[in-house]
């Protein structure tokens, strides 16, 4: 048992500001002042509590992370290495940090819960692996579906109903606890070095699937299945200069329909060419805060080196020619794939300049805390562990406006972020980087400090700092167990993992054996994930909507 | 003057990177003994190795056979290191400034990713000198390296500036992925010199096999040149420039990258 | 051969070219053979690299090959007309002169390729699942092999690390080996050293390495009668489903058991800190 006393709250889930509040814990969860009578004591006068941190999108374990690790070696020698000792496992932080480090650096920070959100189903098997080998966080996981070859033949016969419960009979093969749509149609195309930029266009090789379509439906799908978290959308088109439109035209799509959009950032851009490239994040904000059915994560930029890894195979191949540094390439047969490429984002770089100005424009233009969140999209626009700094651009218009003396003249009149003055509290913090994204995950034992709840907290000494404030908690607790205290950690226990299992119609298998044997090159009893090979697996609700 | 001489052969490979000049120049004769190596796995004090003589000064002098000895002269930037015996891996890699003397062989890795200073090995080196380590993409990036014996594969491995200079002959792929700066092979070299280059130079003072994606471009005498050996002249070694005495074969390449790399084959009259 | 949508018929829809120092049994497999002299694999494939750039090559450095000018030339126009080509590569790339190169010289080829069309290349791994060992040596440790752990952190480096270059040199005193038979394939100062050292072997046969060593502890096979994952090369996890009982302990348990007692004595390691801003 444990109790927290004295300290200033902010629990957005139940609308607490910054109240002097006593927390008590027992068994890993709030409960109430009776249930705690004894146990350690924190005196956290004069310190600020937040419910841990969770990050509604993040790739830290699976094939392309993994592959990224590959490339790297330079960096991982250059990094800090977390050394072992017997209890813990060795580790090393950077773009692409082991999955030992990725535990310790996120629960150094604060952040309790993380949504791995790309697998493909083929290799979900892996992602479970290295998903258990992540110490201290809950995990969940996102499965990849927009380009999968089966999917997308029944879209094509006009099967919506047997494509549903595809989804389900997939979802539930992979152990997984949402959808992820990456490029729909763009990445089944890049297979034979083809993209899908225009939204009601059909995709090639197919007549009647466009990608306009496959997101209506399998947003029309998860709804329907119940599933927890709405549709996690990476829309066609990233980083492309005048990409709003398409990013409008897929809201439009989806109007009416519970949404995630992923790292908006990088779907933001106005302007014909790299030359014209600006900022549209007024325009896209100003639809955005008009349509309560829609969340989204930021997709912030930050200067400095990163990998960038997406299941998006051709933006990576122009990535590739414009950097002239390394590449690489996976396709996963019949499903998706991903690139990888060493990315460094500099000040000076006008492109650069304006994605790392409009991640934060529109973490500011969105006025609803609850509807966007905290992400870089780790680590394509900047490290995870880098949130901090953030953080700090969001709570000082001062410090934004001396990062902004570094950016290229030229960039007036290509963002907005020079007009914005808005500077975030702490209650909006704690929203973003935590209550919200729960909420959006359908994770309501998270990012909420009420009785009931996970017994997930951070707690920080005030300092001026705000980077330094976040990045170094005085205490995290997960579960109601001290794993961080004071910037060592303390424990390593190992974390849920969040899946869920929808309801299909028990004869998909036979359906779906036949197409598969016809497809894959891997036999189909090994293809769905056992259950056995989930490490602390915690089944969360998913219902049929009436 | 700081004297360490090897009183025991390490059973494996002991990592001595403490032993530096900038580390050394403020430690007195207790605190030397008792700086830190790792011998495996476990942490040993220095005179569990060494004897010591000598404190706080920047000119370090070994002894023994320091052929398991690895990492000596890491990123020193100022001072003398002068190894009476053999060297292991990783010599001066990452060094920016002072002087190394070998009057032995080095191991590989020596001067890997160096910035600056001056290494002079009197024997052999082995692999990657002044090269890349792993996945990066810069090897050596200034200062000079002589090797009077011969090198291993991988010389000046993606080098982009700084001088090579090999008395004897060099193993394979002198000078991958180069991308600057200049090799000097002496005795030339064995297959794939250049290979994948974008720029930079190589000269060999022997006829060289080349690979097939380099072009011929002339013969010349290069003002470089002039200016290349009287630096050398002020360090003890000689290159020929004169047109009298000689020309050089130029080569363009590698036309695979493609780049904009020369190889230079000295052809005397 | 598998048929699909876009090569309805199989076979027949694809070409196969074939590029070795000799004639093997694979030859027959194949539309085109290319037969390359020994040790010139890098030559090849940096012409290879120039041609798809239209970069003059002459005649006479490509016969140097053993490759004929025409015979790239109509490969080159191939590839680039391809929809989907995809290169293989074993040990006979790998493990001669140039060694890494020679990879890195055909994975780079296949990287350029894709400026014309869709090209992707893969390596024929060797025995057991080093696929899989690789995999999960990366999730781990940042590093897919060549790993030294001395420090009490994951460090890499190819030829300082790397199995056969730690044995060649005799810089350890004790070796572990598991799903693996070095003494069968290993140069002779690498075997003199696994039988001068305490060696422990992991297997479920008599092996050159198990006759060499101190220890061996028979094992169930992987797959046969022990459960796990095996990594295809494409890196997609399969589940083994063991079809046999045995009597032995599986490698994981007796490494778990191993690592247990090892637990049990006291540590080495000095009390330092938790991390490291700068390594070695
Ligand atoms: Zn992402």
């Amino acid at each position: 048992m444990l109790r927290i006393t004295g300290g200033s709250v902010y629990d957005p889930a139940n609308s607490i500001n910054g109240e002097v509040r006593d927390l008590y814990i027992a068994d890993g969860k709030f409960v109430d002042k009776e249930s705690c009578d004894s146990g350690r004591v924190i005196d956290a006068t004069g310190m600020i509590i937040f419910p841990g941190g969770v990050d509604v999108h993040t790739h830290v374990a699976g094939g392309s992370i993994n592959f990224a690790r590959a490339m790297t070696p330079e960096d991982h020698r250059r990094t800090q290495a977390f050394i072992r000792t017997k209890t813990r496992r060795s580790g090393l932080g950077g773009m692409a940090p082991t999955t030992f480090a990725t535990g310790y650096l996120y629960a150094g920070m604060g952040y309790t819960t993380v949504n791995e959100a790309a697998v493909p189903v083929l290799s979900a098997r892996h992602t479970h692996e290295e998903l258990s080998d992540i110490p201290i966080v809950d995990k969940s996981s996102l499965v990849l579906m927009a380009n999968n070859e089966i999917f997308l033949d029944l879209l094509e016969e006009g099967e919506t109903e047997r494509a549903k419960q595809v989804i389900a009979w997939y979802l539930w093969a992979a152990k997984a606890y949402g959808i992820k749509a990456v490029n729909p149609g763009g990445v089944a195309a890049w297979k034979y070095g083809d993209n899908a930029s225009q939204l009601t266009e059909p995709v090639s090789g197919y007549k009647n699937v466009t990608p306009g379509n496959i997101v209506a439906q399998l947003a029309q799908i998860i709804d329907e299945l119940g599933i927890p978290h709405p549709i996690h959308l990476h829309c066609n088109n990233l980083g492309a200069p005048g990409n709003v439109s398409t990013t409008l035209e897929t809201m439009k799509h989806l109007e009416g329909r519970r949404a995630h959009f992923a790292h908006l950032q990088y779907h933001a851009y106005g302007g014909d060419d790299w030359g014209t490239m600006r900022s549209a994040s007024v325009e896209l904000a100003e639809y955005f805060n008009a349509h309560p059915n829609m969340t989204t994560d930021a997709g912030a930029v930050l200067f400095g080196d990163t990998v960038t890894i997406t299941a998006d195979g051709p933006w990576q191949h122009l990535l590739y020619k414009l950097t002239g540094r390394k590449w690489g390439n996976l396709d996963v047969e019949n499903e998706t794939g991903c690139g990888i490429v060493p990315y460094t984002y500099k000040p000076s770089n006008l492109v650069n300049a304006v994605q790392w100005a409009t991640g934060l424009e529109l973490l500011l233009l969105i006025d609803d805390p609850w509807r966007v969140f905290m992400s870089t999209d780790h680590p394509n626009g900047a490290c995870f562990w880098r949130y901090p700094e953030i953080l700090q651009l969001l709570m000082s218009a001062d410090f934004r406006k001396e990062c902004m003396a570094c950016l290229p003249a030229n960039i007036k009149n290509r963002i907005t972020l020079p007009e914005i003055d808005r500077e975030y509290t702490l209650y909006e913090l704690a929203t973003i980087i935590s209550a919200g994204p729960a909420r959006a995950l359908g994770l309501k034992q998270k990012g909420n400090l009420g009785v009931g709840a996970d017994a997930d907290v951070v707690i920080y000494n005030r300092n001026v700092n705000i980077a330094e404030m976040f990045g170094h908690p005085r205490y995290v607790i997960k579960s109601g167990e001290i794993v961080i205290e004071e910037g060592d950690i303390r424990e390593t226990p190992d974390g849920r993992e969040y899946i869920i299992k929808p309801s299909f119609d028990p004869g998909t298998d036979d359906f779906l054996q036949p197409l598969f044997e016809d497809r894959y090159c891997m036999s189909f009893e090994n293809y769905p994930v056992e259950m056995e090979r989930i490490e602390n697996p915690h089944l969360q609700d998913c219902k049929p909507q009436q | 003057m700081i004297t360490l001489r090897l009183i025991q052969q390490p059973a494996v490979p002991l990592e001595a990177e403490c032993l530096t000049p900038d580390r050394l120049v403020e430690l007195t004769n207790d605190q030397i003994r008792a700086a830190v190596l790792y011998h495996g796995k476990r942490q040993v004090r220095v005179d569990e190795f060494f004897q010591v003589d000598g404190e706080l000064s920047d000119a370090i002098e070994l002894h023994g056979d320091l052929s398991r000895v690895r990492h000596l002269g890491r990123q020193m930037s100022r001072g003398t290191v002068t190894i009476r015996g053999d060297a292991g891996m990783h010599l001066g890699a990452q060094m920016s400034g002072g002087k190394i003397e070998v009057f032995g062989n080095a191991g590989d890795w020596l001067g890997g990713e160096m910035r600056g200073g001056r290494v002079h090995i009197h024997g052999r080196a082995g692999q990657q000198v002044g090269a890349a380590y792993r996945g990066s993409l810069v090897g050596m990036r200034g200062g000079s390296i002589f090797v009077d014996g011969a090198v291993g594969i991988e010389t000046g491995m993606r080098m982009k500036r700084g001088l090579i200079v090999a008395g004897g002959r060099a193993s394979d792929f002198v000078g991958l992925q180069m991308k600057g700066g200049t090799i000097l092979l002496r005795q030339g070299a064995e297959i794939r010199t250049g290979a994948w280059m974008q720029r930079g130079t190589i000269i060999s003072l022997v006829d060289l096999q080349l690979m097939p994606t380099f072009a011929y471009s002339g013969t010349y005498n290069p003002t470089f040149a002039n200016v290349l050996a009287g630096r050398l002249a002020k360090l003890g070694t000689e290159l020929p420039f004169d047109v009298s005495e000689g020309g050089y074969d130029r080569y363009c390449g590698d036309r695979a990258v493609p780049g904009k790399g020369e190889v230079l084959i000295w052809k005397p009259t | 051969m598998q048929k699909s949508r876009f090569l309805p018929r199989g076979r027949k829809d694809r070409t196969m070219v074939l590029v070795d120092i000799r004639e093997t049994k694979s030859v027959k497999a194949a539309d085109i053979f290319l037969q390359v002299r020994p040790g010139k694999d890098f030559e090849l494939l940096t012409i290879l690299r120039a041609m798809i750039k239209d970069q003059p090559i002459s005649d006479a450095e490509v016969a140097e090959t053993g490759v004929s000018i025409e015979a790239l030339q109509d490969l080159v126009a191939r590839m680039k007309a391809a929809k989907f080509g995809a290169m293989f590569f074993g040990m006979g790339l790998s493990m001669t002169r140039g060694k890494h190169m020679n990879s890195a010289a055909l994975l780079t080829l296949a990287a350029e390729m894709n400026a014309f069309t869709k090209f992707v290349a893969m390596p024929m791994r060797g025995h057991g699942n080093v696929t899989g060992a690789d995999v999960i040596m990366r999730w781990q440790t940042g590093y897919p092999f060549g790993i030294s752990f001395n420090r009490g952190y994951p460090r890499y480096n190819p030829g300082e690390f790397s199995t056969v270059d730690v044995l060649v040199r005799g810089d350890t005193d004790c070796v572990f080996v598991i799903g693996a038979d070095p003494g069968a394939t290993m140069p002779q100062p690498a075997i003199d050293h696994l039988a001068r050292v305490p060696t422990i072997v992991l297997d479920p046969h008599v092996t050159h390495t198990s006759r060499l060593a101190k220890v061996h502890i028979t094992t169930a096979p992987a797959g046969i009668s022990a459960p796990g994952t095996a990594y295809r090369m494409d890196e997609i996890p399969l589940p083994l489903r063991p079809a046999l009982k045995s009597s032995y302990p599986t490698d994981e348990e007796v490494t778990r058991r191993i690592k247990e007692a090892i637990q049990a004595k006291p540590d080495w390691m000095v009390e330092g800190p938790q991390r490291l801003e700068t390594q070695v």
